[in-house]
């Protein structure tokens, strides 16, 4: 068990280490849990206001974009309340997340 | 005369390369050593993530973090692959013209239809064909809008927005008869 960690922390540290370099195609995520971007999984994010917005947490990376309608306006679809985030934004990485 | 304004023009020029030499010299110490040219930038070419509505998101990961920003034109409208629009209500068939008050049969088809979509939250659109004034024709979608949303507060389901566009969004040629029918709608986007 303290084996598997120590390699686990192992392949942290180089993993982390390879991504200090200038890291030239941005369309992938490289790692542990490497994987094409469009394969991310969202949630939703309610906003102060009440309007939604898609939000990743794809292990080391989080991505936050809005939701719009097809005429570009904010979508507020009063799923949840404000400053809640709902559905399975954190399920698209093997990496456990501690925050 | 001619000369002077040659001349006029040459010192404007001037000015405006200098200027462009100016920002390049700014963006270069940005950049730091990642310049690979006069006015070049680091290369952040975006792959596309496409939402659960359909709709394509610009996306980076430059190693460290994520970067994530929705994909519209320049005119702001969202590039989507499928629409949210679950209903286009043909306002012929709701109301008389000119009027905003729902008739029997349509307020009877909106009522069953909002009772059994099942969506999070509806946003109502009213839209007109071309005739009339602008500004009325923003008044008219706006209160027939308004009018299918009073059916889906009876109906006792979530409105997240209700909005009269006019004219202004047609989906077809106001040209022709069948055109202007077309673009004579109450659009229902359904939020799931």
């Amino acid at each position: 068990m303290k084996l598997l960690k120590g390699a686990a922390l192992i392949g942290l540290a180089f993993s982390l280490a390879g991504c200090i370099d200038d890291k030239k195609d941005k369309t992938v995520d490289r790692g542990f849990d490497s994987k094409h971007l469009s394969e991310l999984k969202a949630g939703i994010w309610i906003d102060p206001n009440g309007c939604d917005h898609w939000i990743i947490d794809d292990g080391v990376e989080g991505y936050l974009s809005q939701r719009l309608d097809k005429y570009g306006k904010p979508v507020c679809s009063g799923a949840a309340p404000p400053n809640t985030a709902i559905g399975p934004f954190k399920s698209g990485s093997p990496v456990a997340d501690p925050i | 005369m001619g000369k002077r304004l040659k001349n006029a023009v040459r010192t404007a020029s001037a000015g405006a390369t200098a200027a462009i030499i100016g920002l390049s010299s700014i963006s270069a110490v940005h950049a730091g050593g990642h310049t690979k040219g006069k006015g070049a930038g680091e290369n952040y070419t975006p792959t596309v993530w496409i939402d659960p509505d359909g709709c394509e998101h610009w996306v980076m990961d430059d190693g460290w973090e994520g970067y994530m920003t929705p994909h519209v034109t320049r005119q702001g409208i969202p590039v989507c692959h499928r629409g949210n629009t679950c209903a286009v209500m043909n306002s012929d068939q709701l109301f008389a013209t000119n009027s905003h008050r729902l008739n029997h049969a349509g307020h009877q088809a909106l009522m069953n239809f909002f009772r059994s979509a099942g969506a999070t939250s509806y946003i109502i659109a009213g839209h007109t064909d071309s005739r009339a004034s602008d500004e009325y024709n923003m008044r008219l979608s706006l209160n027939r809008a308004n009018s299918v949303a009073s059916v889906a507060q009876q109906a006792g389901v979530r409105i997240a927005d209700v909005r009269g566009y006019g004219e202004r969004m047609p989906r077809a040629s106001n040209g022709t008869h069948h055109g202007m029918a077309q673009n004579r709608r109450v659009e229902i986007i359904c939020i799931r």
